[in-house]
This record gives C-alpha cells, sequence and structure tokens, in this order.
C-alpha cells in the first residue's frame, strides 16, 4: 500500500494516513448521497422522479420486513445458481473436448463466434415462446450466457498448458485419461476459474435482463413491477441491492477461490490482473 | 443456408481474390454454419411444428429477403448502430478523460475503483425502470442505459492503463524539463492506449448487449425492438432473421473495425503489454 507516501512522518501522522487510505472508498458513495440529498432538499423533486435517501432506506426496510425482498431475491439466486451450474458444468465438458482436439475445436469456432455474439438477452423473444414466463426462460439465458465464457475460457487453458508437462507424464507411463486427470485438468483450472467469474459478472446481469419482462418474481421483476407505479423508490433500492450482490458474490465467493487455485495449481502469474 | 451465408458475407467477399487457400479458409467457416442449418432443417422437417413454434430455413430466408427487399431491416438496423456509435462515442469523450484524472492521482484511483466496481455491479439494464420513468419510452432512455454500460469499463481500463506506465517514464521525461502537457501527449496517452481500446471493446460487447436488451422495452425502433415485436405476432421467421443479423453486426464491428485497431495501437505502443 501507500505506505511510502508516509514515510518520514511521526508514528501517528502515519496511522492517519493508513486510516485515511482504508477509507478512501467510501468517498464517492458518501459524495453521491450527499449530492443526491442536497439537490432533493434544494429541489424537492416529486418523489416519483427522485426520493429523498430516506424514502429508499424505508422502501429497502419495508421490502425486508415484509419478506418481499427475500422472496425476490432467492429467486434471483436460485435462478442464477441453476443457470450457472449447468453453464458451468457444460461448459467445462465441451470445452475440455474441444480442447483436447484440435480438429473439433477448429471445426466448432465460427459456430462459438457468432452463438457467442448473441448470447444471453438476444434469445430472449425465441426462448418466450419455446418456454413461457419464468424460471426455465432466466435458466436458459443464463446457461446460454456463462456456457460460452467457461467454454471458451476452458479452450484457452487446455491448449496453452505446455505439451512437455504431458509428455513428461506420459513418459512415466501415465495414460491419456491419466494424463488428463493429473496435468490438463489442473493446468487448465486457473484460465477455467476466470471463466466461471467473469461468466458469473455476466450471468447475473443477464438474469436481470431477463427478469424484466421473462419473470413474474426475482429483482428484475421487482424493480420493473415497480415502475409501472412510478415507485422509483424501489427501483433505487433494487438497483443498490442488485449492486451489491454483485460485489459480495465477486469478492467473497469467486475471488478467494480463484486466488487458492492460482496458489495451488496456477501456471499462469499474472490471473490477478484482471480482477 | 440462411444461416450460414448470413455470418459468412464478409469471408466469401475475402475470398473472391485468387489465393486457392483463402477459398478453403472460407468454406472451411462456412461448414459448420451448413452443418447447423441441415440439422435444423432436418429437426423442423421430421417433427411436426407449427411455424408458430419453428420455421424452416427457407422461410426465414425469404423473411430475410422481404425485410432487405421493404427497407425494413435497415430501418431497424441502422437505428441501433447509430445508437451504439453514438453511445460509443459520448462514452469515450466522457470516460477516458475521467479515467486519466483519476488514473495519475493514486488516492483517487483507490477511491474510485470500488465504486466503479459497485457501478458495474448494477448493470445498465437494472436502471431501465428508472430511466423510464425519467425520460419515458424513448431514444433518450435507451442512450442513457448503454452510455451507462459502456462508459465504467471504458473509465475502469483507462484507469488501469494510467497506472500502470512505470512511474519511472514519466519522471525521466520531467528530469528532461518537460512540460505536463508534454508528460500527457508522450507518456501517458501512449503508455495507456492499449488498455483504453481493450476497455472500448468489452464496452461495445456490454454495450450492444445493453442495447438489444434496453430496445425490446423501449419499443422505438432498433433489432431489440425488431425481434421483441415478431414476437408479439408469432413470427419466428423475422426473430431469426434479426438474431442472425444482431450477430452478425457484432463480428463485423468487432472483427473488421475494433479488433484492428486494437492490434494497431498495441503494435504501435503496446510496451506494456506482452
Amino acid at each position: 500500500m501507500s505506505i511510502e507516501a508516509a514515510a518520514g512522518r511521526s508514528p501517528r501522522g502515519r496511522r492517519l494516513d493508513r486510516l485515511a487510505w482504508r477509507l478512501l472508498p467510501i468517498v464517492p458513495f458518501a459524495a453521491v448521497l450527499l449530492a443526491w440529498s442536497a439537490y432533493w432538499s434544494a429541489v424537492r423533486p416529486p418523489a416519483q422522479t427522485l426520493p429523498a435517501v430516506a424514502d429508499v432506506v424505508r422502501a429497502a426496510w419495508d421490502l425486508t420486513a415484509s419478506g418481499e425482498l427475500g422472496v425476490h431475491v432467492l429467486a434471483s439466486l436460485w435462478r442464477l445458481t441453476l443457470g450457472a451450474s449447468l453453464g458451468i458444468v457444460t461448459g467445462i465438458v465441451a470445452g475440455f473436448f474441444a480442447g483436447l482436439n484440435r480438429h473439433v475445436s477448429d471445426f466448432l469456432n465460427p459456430l462459438v463466434v457468432f452463438f457467442n455474439a448473441i448470447s444471453g438477452i438476444v434469445w430472449l423473444p425465441l426462448m418466450i415462446g419455446w418456454l413461457g414466463i419464468g424460471t426455465a426462460l432466466a435458466v436458459f439465458l443464463i446457461w446460454n450466457t456463462v456456457f460460452f465464457i467457461v467454454f471458451q475460457n476452458a479452450v484457452l487453458g487446455v491448449q496453452l498448458v505446455p505439451e512437455v508437462l504431458e509428455q513428461g507424464v506420459q513418459a512415466l507411463g501415465a495414460g491419456r485419461l491419466e494424463t488428463i486427470r493429473s496435468v490438463t485438468l489442473p493446468g487448465a483450472l486457473p484460465y477455467v476459474l476466470s471463466g466461471i467469474r467473469s461468466g458469473l459478472g455476466f450471468g447475473w446481469r443477464a438474469l436481470i435482463a431477463a427478469e424484466l419482462v421473462g419473470a413474474t418474481t426475482g429483482l428484475g421483476q421487482m424493480i420493473f413491477g415497480a415502475a409501472e407505479y412510478h415507485r422509483s423508490d424501489i427501483i433505487i433500492a433494487g438497483c443498490l441491492i442488485i449492486g451489491t450482490i454483485a460485489v459480495a458474490m465477486d469478492r467473497w465467493l469467486l475471488l478467494p477461490i480463484e486466488r487458492r487455485t492460482v496458489q495451488r495449481w496456477g501456471l499462469v502469474a499474472d490471473i490477478e490482473k484482471e480482477g | 443456408m440462411t444461416m450460414a451465408t448470413a455470418p459468412a458475407a464478409s469471408s466469401t467477399a475475402g475470398a473472391a481474390k485468387p489465393a486457392p487457400w483463402r477459398a478453403l479458409r472460407g468454406f472451411k467457416i462456412l461448414l459448420p454454419f451448413l452443418a447447423l442449418v441441415l440439422v435444423w432443417w432436418a429437426i423442423k422437417a421430421s417433427g411436426d411444428f407449427p411455424d408458430r413454434v419453428l420455421v424452416s430455413p427457407p422461410q426465414v430466408w425469404d423473411a430475410l429477403v422481404g425485410l432487405i427487399a421493404r427497407g425494413v431491416l435497415a430501418d431497424y438496423a441502422s437505428t441501433s448502430l447509430r445508437m451504439i456509435g453514438a453511445a460509443v462515442l459520448i462514452s469515450a469523450v466522457i470516460g477516458v478523460p475521467i479515467g486519466f484524472a483519476v488514473g495519475v492521482n493514486r488516492y483517487a484511483a483507490r477511491a474510485l475503483e470500488g465504486f466503479l466496481r459497485f457501478l458495474q455491479g448494477v448493470s445498465g439494464i437494472a436502471w431501465l425502470p428508472l430511466a423510464i420513468i425519467w425520460f419515458g419510452f424513448t431514444h433518450q432512455t435507451t442512450l442513457v442505459v448503454v452510455i451507462y454500460t459502456l462508459i465504467v469499463p471504458i473509465i475502469f481500463n483507462t484507469m488501469v492503463g494510467v497506472r500502470a506506465i512505470p512511474e519511472n517514464y514519466g519522471l525521466a521525461l520531467r528530469s528532461l524539463g518537460a512540460s505536463r502537457l508534454r508528460l500527457v501527449t508522450d507518456v501517458y496517452l501512449p503508455g495507456a492506449l492499449p488498455s483504453i481500446v481493450v476497455g472500448l471493446r468489452l464496452g461495445m460487447g456490454y454495450g450492444w448487449r445493453a442495447l438489444i436488451a434496453a430496445e425490446m422495452l423501449v419499443r422505438q425502433g432498433g433489432l431489440g425492438d425488431l425481434i421483441f415485436g415478431a414476437r408479439t405476432f408469432g413470427q419466428i421467421d423475422r426473430i431469426i432473421v434479426g438474431m442472425i443479423v444482431i450477430g452478425t453486426l457484432y463480428i463485423i464491428v468487432d472483427r473488421l473495425l475494433v479488433q484492428p485497431i486494437e492490434n494497431l495501437t498495441v503494435a504501435r505502443w503496446g510496451v506494456l503489454r506482452t
């Protein structure tokens, strides 16, 4: 961290600097809240255009207390879990299959480029007709989004495992399966995990978009439904919750998993740069 | 056939040149799509699917020809393209300077990083309901949502690009008496450019998707409106045409416009990427 900046100052000053450094990330949030409150008390816009900060807090509290928020959050998270696990499993399996076989990956590549370009929300109109409105639709859209990212990362990871390592194990008498299990799999894992991490980010976005029209519950439906009654307090509260869940998921679930794998099996040193 | 011709349009144009391997390459790109179209056709032919559920490839071809002939497709597509173009321009003009301002200052970078991550977590499309209340069902609503989606990765990557420039480069120039402006034009801008272009490319990917989603809900023209509107009347052929056009346009813009720029900047100034 930036301790060198504080070098040559008294220990107390240094501690203050370190504290300020810690608190810095809060500043923009506080600034936005302040500007919002100031604007609100100066202009007093109608509540449906811009609610007061307190109104948003109250809306969030009411939603939580009535249990409504819990229902929506659970519905969204359940869909994400279903769609993402499907996407991860199929993406890894297909990715390994394609990555281990040049002919397969060459053949599939144009299709992957094309379907990746229309992955996710573009399927919504077609799939509403096939799957109807509800969980199946959202799960499909998340699967579709996550699959291509995980697939592409898995292919890349498998292809980037140095051949020498595989040959080394083979020279020691390992069969094809054993080689895949003990060399290719761990070697590709860091790529697969960074694919999962960005895939979940995309999946969460796709889910919210899908829920706006294609569901009867879920956070996306909650804010879209609120728009009909011009309840911007609920919308803003919902957006803040959506962002918080996304950040929390990345910070406390995906980043630690990725870190640990990279440390354990990492052939790639600088995967952190992306994060 | 329809599936195959659309995405490979660019490659067949390239294959007109005599080099035989180019023709072969074009064929290699076409082949998987051909296979896919055949499977799709077989499914339609063997099963008892009404047109409301699944249409055959020739029907999609007819819809494509019809939409082009009547100028409908050009109308919808140009709306989307103009929108994404405007959004990219505005986001770059606003986002890059902000990214610079934040990137040159360590404290500002530290302060804004978490905030930007949070904004990215609230996807642009989540703000759509609020934007609809504020701006109504207008192009403005769509534009706001797309710019929001685009600008965050642009600011973020500009910031990262500036932060990644070794401090010594700037110090060296300054010790030779360079002004602040020279520092920006000779060190920061070229140093950060590859990262900025990466941000633009990423943003385009997010932004195009957000645009389609927003168009579906705002219903004021654009390819998203085309496919979502077709759904109301159960016109599967139109939906599939729209999807093919959406994918093809994105690939064309990404491969023929953005990727060459990225390669150029990385080749020309890419000191920091290996």
